[in-house]
Parts: C-alpha cells; sequence; structure tokens
C-alpha cells in the first residue's frame, strides 16, 4: 500500500462544545465492499485507513448494490442463484441539528435470496426488488426485515423468464413485460401491478427495455424509443414517454444512472459516448457528450452535485462537468482495459468515498485513489485477487459518550 | 397544527457574497429568482432592465424542489440571485455550489419581521437519515434522503406578510442599484410605485377581514404557510403539515387535527395550490366542512390563473377565505 495519508479524509476527533451533558466527537468513517472478478468473495476495506476489516466467503462471483441508507450492501450472484445481504455497520441517525453516527464492524445479514439467475436490483424508497431472470420473478424485501436477519420477501411474478426488472413504487410494484414472441430478447415495456398484484392500465411500450435509475423524485426506464418517465402520481405512478432527440444520432441507452444533489439522468449512448438528460423537459433533454474512447464504466459524485466520472478503455478517468455538459479533467490511472471480448472481462469500476474517487485496476489487483476536489491521484490499495465491482459506504457524524 | 408563533424582530440587511458585479447599461441584469412569487417582485422593481428566471415556476413547491444542472447554469451567469432565506429553499447550497457563481446571494427576509418556527423545537426527524460528511452535501452521498433540508427556527413563509414583501422589494432595489447603478434611479421609482400598490393591497385584506365574525377566523389549510397571515391579520389556520411539505402528515397528526377543528369550530376548509388536495379532501368528508376553494401559498399561479401575481394572489386568498366563512 502506498497512500499519502496526509491527504486523505482522517478520522476526525473533534471533541465539540455539546449543549448535552455528554460530550460529541465528530467521527467520519468509510468503507469500500469489493467483490471479486474469479472468487466467491467480498472484501472490505477500511478507505480512512486503508486496512482490510474482513472478507466475506460467498457462493459466487458478484455484483454489488448498497441501498440508499448505506446500512446494507447486498451481492447479487448470478451465477451462483443467490443474493447474499451484507450489514456495512455503518448508520446514521439525524436530530435534525446534527446527525449521529454508529460504526460496528460489518457482517453477513443472514439473509439470502435465492432463485434462478439474479440480475437486476433496484432500491425504491427502502425496498429492494431482485429481479430473477431465470424465473420472470420478482422477489422484494425491505432493509428493516435484512438487517433483522428475517428473509421476509414477497414475490410478484411476471409471465414468463426474461432479463427484467422490478421496482417496488410505494404500494405498486413496476414490472417488465417480457417479449412474448422470442423471451430471450430483452422485455418490451412496463407494467404497473398494485398491492394484489393487478395490472392498472395497460402495457408502457418500452422496446429493448435494459437500465433504470433514479433521481430525486424521478424514476426513468431506459428503452430503444427514449425514456419512461415515472413520477408519484394520484394514486397511481404517472409514466410518460420521453422520446429521443431527433439531433441524437441512431443509438440507445442500457445503462442508467441518476444524480444526487442535482436532478439528471446519465446513460450510455453508443460505445463511445454519454448522454446527459433532464427527464423533466419535454424537448431538449439530451445532451450527448463524445468521449476518446470506448467507456467502461460510469458513477455520479454524490457530494460534488456537478461532477460525474466516466472510466475509459485507454486507462483515463474523466471528470465530468454536468452543469457545462463537458468533460472537465482526465487522469491516467491503469494500462489500456479493451472494450473487445466478453462484456463482463475483468474491467475497472467507479466508487465515490467521501472527498475520494476509486478506481478498482482488476488485472494488477490494486484500487487507484483520487482527491476528488484536486483531481490527482493521491494513492493505492493493494487487494488479493481481482477487485472488480465496489461501493462505498460512510460519512461523518457525532457520537456522544455517555449516552 | 396549531403552533405558538413567536415574533422575533431580525435586524438586518441585504446579504451578500462579497463580489459584487455591475453590469454595463446595454445589457439587461441577468436575474434569478428562486420562486414565482420573488420573480414577481423583481419584475416589478426591475422592469424592463432585467431579465429574471424563476427557478420554481408557476404552482410549484420549492420545499421539495430538484434543482437541475440548467438551474446551475442559469445561476453561475446569473449578475443577481434572490432567494427568501430562513431556509426555505433547502435546494439552495448545493446548487449554489454546483453553479461556482460570483453573482451576490441575496436574502430578500433580510430586514423583514420574522416569526419563530416553534414547530423545530419539537421536532425530531422520522427517518434514519444519513448525515454525512459536510452537512447537506454528504447527506446527498449516502442518497437515502434525496438530500433534504431541515427547516430552522423561522417560518419561511414572510412573504404571506404584506409588510413584510415591502421589505422583499426594498431589498430587491437594493440588490439591483449594488449591481446596475446606472439604473438605480429606476428601480427605486419602480420600488416606490409597487410600494404604494401593496400597501393599498393590505388595507384591502385588512378591511375583508373586518367583515368576517370574529368567532368564524379558524380555518383549515393543508400546511403551516400562513402564519404570518395569521399573525398580521388575525385568522386562525389549523394544518396537518408542518411549515415543510416535505414530511407527510401522520395518521395521528390528522386525528388531533379533526379533534382541533371540532373543539375549534372552525369554519372553512382549503386546498393549496402546491400540495395534493386528496388529504384536506379527507378531512373535509370527517369534519362536516365543505372546500371553500383553493388557496394559493407558496406559489403563483400560472399566467391564466387566478394568482398570476403576488397582488392577485393576496386579493385571492382573502377573497376566498371571506367567501367560504361568510358562505359557512
Amino acid at each position: 500500500m502506498s497512500t499519502n495519508w496526509a491527504s486523505a479524509t482522517a478520522i476526525a476527533l473533534l471533541l465539540s462544545l455539546s449543549t448535552s451533558a455528554a460530550h460529541a466527537e465528530e467521527v467520519t468513517a468509510w468503507r469500500l465492499f469489493i467483490s471479486d472478478h474469479a472468487d466467491p468473495k467480498v472484501t472490505v476495506i477500511d478507505a480512512v485507513n486503508g486496512g482490510k476489516l474482513d472478507t466475506f466467503q460467498i457462493k459466487g462471483p458478484a455484483s454489488l448494490h448498497r441501498s440508499e441508507s448505506g446500512r446494507t450492501v447486498f451481492a447479487v450472484q448470478g451465477s451462483a442463484g443467490v443474493v447474499t445481504g451484507i450489514a456495512s455497520g455503518i448508520s446514521f441517525e439525524d436530530h435534525g441539528e446534527h446527525g449521529d453516527i454508529d460504526v460496528e464492524a460489518p457482517k453477513l445479514a443472514d439473509v439470502e435470496i435465492a432463485g434462478e439467475k439474479p440480475s437486476h436490483f433496484v432500491e425504491h424508497d427502502g425496498d429492494f426488488a431482485v429481479f430473477f431472470d431465470g424465473e420472470g420473478v420478482a422477489r422484494i424485501i425491505s432493509e428493516k426485515a435484512v438487517l433483522e436477519g428475517k428473509s421476509d420477501f414477497r414475490e410478484v411474478k411476471t409471465d414468463a423468464p426474461q432479463h427484467g426488472v422490478a421496482v417496488a413504487y410505494g404500494s405498486h410494484v413496476l414490472l417488465s413485460e417480457p417479449h412474448r414472441e422470442k423471451p430471450d430478447e430483452l422485455p418490451v415495456g412496463i407494467r404497473v401491478a398494485d398491492k394484489a398484484g393487478m395490472q392498472v392500465g395497460g402495457i408502457h411500450a418500452c422496446p429493448d427495455l435494459h437500465g433504470e435509475a433514479s433521481s430525486g423524485n424521478i424514476l426513468a426506464f431506459a428503452c430503444a424509443i427514449g425514456l419512461l418517465v415515472v413520477t408519484q402520481g394520484d394514486g397511481t405512478p404517472a409514466i410518460r414517454h420521453l422520446p429521443y432527440a431527433d439531433s441524437l444520432s441512431d443509438g440507445k441507452t442500457t445503462t442508467l444512472i441518476g444524480g444526487r444533489g442535482l436532478q439528471y439522468l446519465l446513460g450510455n449512448y453508443g460505445a463511445d459516448k454519454v448522454v446527459l438528460i433532464d427527464p423533466t423537459l419535454e424537448s431538449d433533454a439530451f445532451r450527448l457528450i463524445s468521449l476518446p474512447t470506448r467507456r467502461v464504466h460510469f458513477a455520479v459524485d454524490p457530494v460534488r452535485a456537478k461532477f460525474a466520472y466516466v472510466f475509459t478503455e485507454d486507462g483515463q478517468l474523466h471528470q465530468l462537468d454536468v452543469v457545462k455538459g463537458e468533460i472537465a479533467n482526465s487522469l491516467k490511472l491503469t494500462d489500456p482495459y479493451s472494450m473487445d471480448g466478453h462484456w463482463s472481462d475483468p474491467r475497472p469500476r467507479v466508487a465515490v468515498a467521501g472527498d475520494r474517487i476509486v478506481v478498482t485496476d482488476p488485472l494488477q489487483g490494486v484500487l487507484h485513489l483520487v482527491d476528488a476536489t484536486s483531481f490527482e491521484k493521491t494513492g493505492d490499495i493493494a487487494v488479493e485477487g481481482k477487485p472488480f465491482n465496489i461501493v462505498s459506504v460512510g460519512g461523518s457524524g457525532q457520537t456522544h459518550e455517555g449516552e | 397544527m396549531s403552533r405558538t408563533l413567536k415574533l422575533a424582530a431580525l435586524v438586518g440587511v441585504i446579504t451578500s457574497l462579497p463580489i459584487t458585479l455591475s453590469v454595463a447599461a446595454a445589457e439587461n441584469l441577468k436575474v434569478v429568482a428562486s420562486f414565482s412569487i420573488i420573480a414577481d417582485f423583481a419584475r416589478n422593481v426591475g422592469g424592463d432592465r432585467v431579465d429574471i428566471i424563476a427557478l420554481v415556476g408557476p404552482n410549484g413547491d420549492a420545499h421539495v424542489y430538484e434543482p437541475k444542472p440548467a438551474d446551475a447554469a442559469a445561476v453561475g451567469s446569473a449578475d443577481v440571485v434572490l432567494v427568501n432565506g430562513l431556509q426555505f429553499e433547502g435546494f439552495l447550497q448545493r446548487l449554489v455550489e454546483a453553479s461556482a457563481t460570483k453573482a451576490p446571494i441575496v436574502e430578500l427576509t433580510k430586514g423583514g419581521e420574522v416569526l419563530r418556527n416553534t414547530e423545530e423545537e419539537h421536532h425530531h426527524d422520522h427517518d434514519n437519515a444519513a448525515k454525512g460528511e459536510e452537512g447537506h452535501a454528504a447527506e446527498a452521498e449516502e442518497g437515502h434522503e434525496e438530500p433534504h433540508h431541515h427547516h430552522g427556527e423561522s417560518d419561511p413563509h414572510a412573504w404571506q406578510s404584506v409588510h413584510n414583501a415591502e421589505v422583499y422589494v426594498k431589498n430587491i432595489a437594493n440588490a439591483f442599484c449594488a449591481a446596475d447603478a446606472a439604473g438605480c434611479d429606476t428601480y427605486r421609482a419602480n420600488a416606490e410605485s409597487y410600494g404604494e400598490q401593496i400597501e393599498a393591497l393590505e388595507e384591502e385584506i385588512k378591511a375583508a377581514v373586518a367583515e368576517i365574525p370574529e368567532g368564524k377566523r379558524t380555518i383549515i389549510t393543508s400546511h403551516d404557510a400562513f402564519g404570518y397571515f395569521e399573525h398580521e391579520y388575525g385568522i386562525k389556520f389549523l394544518a396537518p403539515e408542518g411549515i415543510s411539505t416535505e414530511s407527510e402528515a401522520s395518521a395521528a397528526d390528522v386525528a388531533a387535527l379533526i379533534k382541533q377543528i371540532r373543539q375549534d369550530k372552525a369554519s372553512a376548509i382549503f386546498v393549496e395550490n402546491v400540495t395534493n388536495p386528496r388529504l384536506i379532501e379527507q378531512i373535509a368528508s370527517e369534519t362536516g366542512l365543505k372546500v371553500g376553494g383553493e388557496l394559493y401559498s407558496d406559489a403563483l399561479s400560472g399566467e391564466n390563473g387566478p394568482a398570476a401575481t403576488y397582488i392577485e394572489m393576496m386579493r385571492h386568498n382573502i377573497t376566498t377565505i371571506k367567501g367560504a366563512i361568510l358562505a359557512s
């Protein structure tokens, strides 16, 4: 490990004056959860000091998802047919004028959701929906149940196995509609089901449905014909079609992520472009941004709302200014990772942990650390194996002695 | 719910960032207003010397507004940014950070009479909100709560007092003068003329309230947006939701309100233009009150609506309130 810890976000133990009898300490804690490309394990790294906290053995190589609260991390093991919940060990409680942080050891949450080919994992308002492609079934569970170690999930079925998606949307569920004639192809629309599982309204057309994201109070699905934009309607979800602009070149979005702090969506659009989307607009909603080479992965910065990051196959990390719609900075981090070959070959992934951007480098077995403010590389953390998918959890809060 | 509002006179002047910009007289002043009511004030003061963008438009709810990259771009290129302050615009900090603007951010409630929000003193948040690094910014980071804010010690809906509206207008004139000295005489003249109009409006409101029997001056709205109207003009407002529309009223809140409505013998109930009418309709149904119309609380109506300007909004509200009470 070679890390410039002087520039890192150090644990801040600032004794503060408190109006309460108990002394309050300001504590910062960040954890990185990293899955391996080949081995069934999740490694947990303390992002503040770079040390390894734990390694959890799971059943298959996993893609990782963190809950919005940060209390839970999910390892979706498609080949092993199971989703494993992990308690991150970091939780927050809001007291209005300040927030308390509680830091414990991370641990497996004793919750597994099994089924054939788990794929898309979507959280909405504290409910997680995992879609099992091999069954065409979504299993929905609350974060509360996961943290209590209870596998209390409910099932919502679609008409056929498919590479689908489901979103628990309040008292409704949004479900992908399978392609009837060619079930191996992508879904063709979205169906709204009520609490009893009954269909509400017609099917909302969304051919080649793949990709979903939320930003603020808006949820969107990506389709061949544009987006389906979902907002809270009067009792039922309101869904409208936002077609791609005529000015865009031929293409479609198949991966979406949602802005934090600013409301926007960022999607892929062709191999060497990304598209910034304002889903509230009727026209001029899309801004296409060309990249120097083909795109590997992209992520939004949840703290510095004006930035997102795109990693490209030439080994560069790009800082994307979402306000100006242009690349503001680029930084060479790794050897080239060609996008030729299988889509799931080991390639870098990006996460943001407080003031740091963390990029996995699976073929070198390291995490690259980049200061999010200066956009300069500050260090590396070695990780055994091929560190691949990554999520970060953490923040700052107060702890109170004697309470 | 009914809350004791204590008057706190805050003495202050326009708050601005250290850098103020002067623009060439030939160019219009580029003004961003955080919401529609402020945009209307700015239009009256600035006339044809200013170009105004309102971030939260007609019938929009600033409490829950999600700023867009285009908003950050507008703020970034503005000469003056006009905001309410008192933590009304929960999105403001992250928007200003994202915009990297050098324009003065002018809080128009500075120097006005500000009511304390006693709700906040008893308020403990209902969710397990993450409080990440650097306050609001890292709330966003933890993503859970779409970065939201806590309303502070003060009730932000100060424009519901016409007296305070005059303070807003004076502050806008001062801000425009600082940014565009060549137009200052025009701004001051416009502000004075408009000030006279809203002074006359206040007399209209007082006269209308005087026609309402004292025993019938308790009414219901969706959220606590009318504390200043109550303080200034003597109409008592009860509401299921608090100062912000961010959090929904609990079943216990609604039950307590219904009990209070019966105790206080509320005369009328109203929906608001920025909130879902369903809860009010439910309360109306349970209490036997008839919905007396729509009040404009935190936003103007569209151009063709009954409250397209501040003056029209206040006139529409008191006319609607008076009409419903007298018909009850």
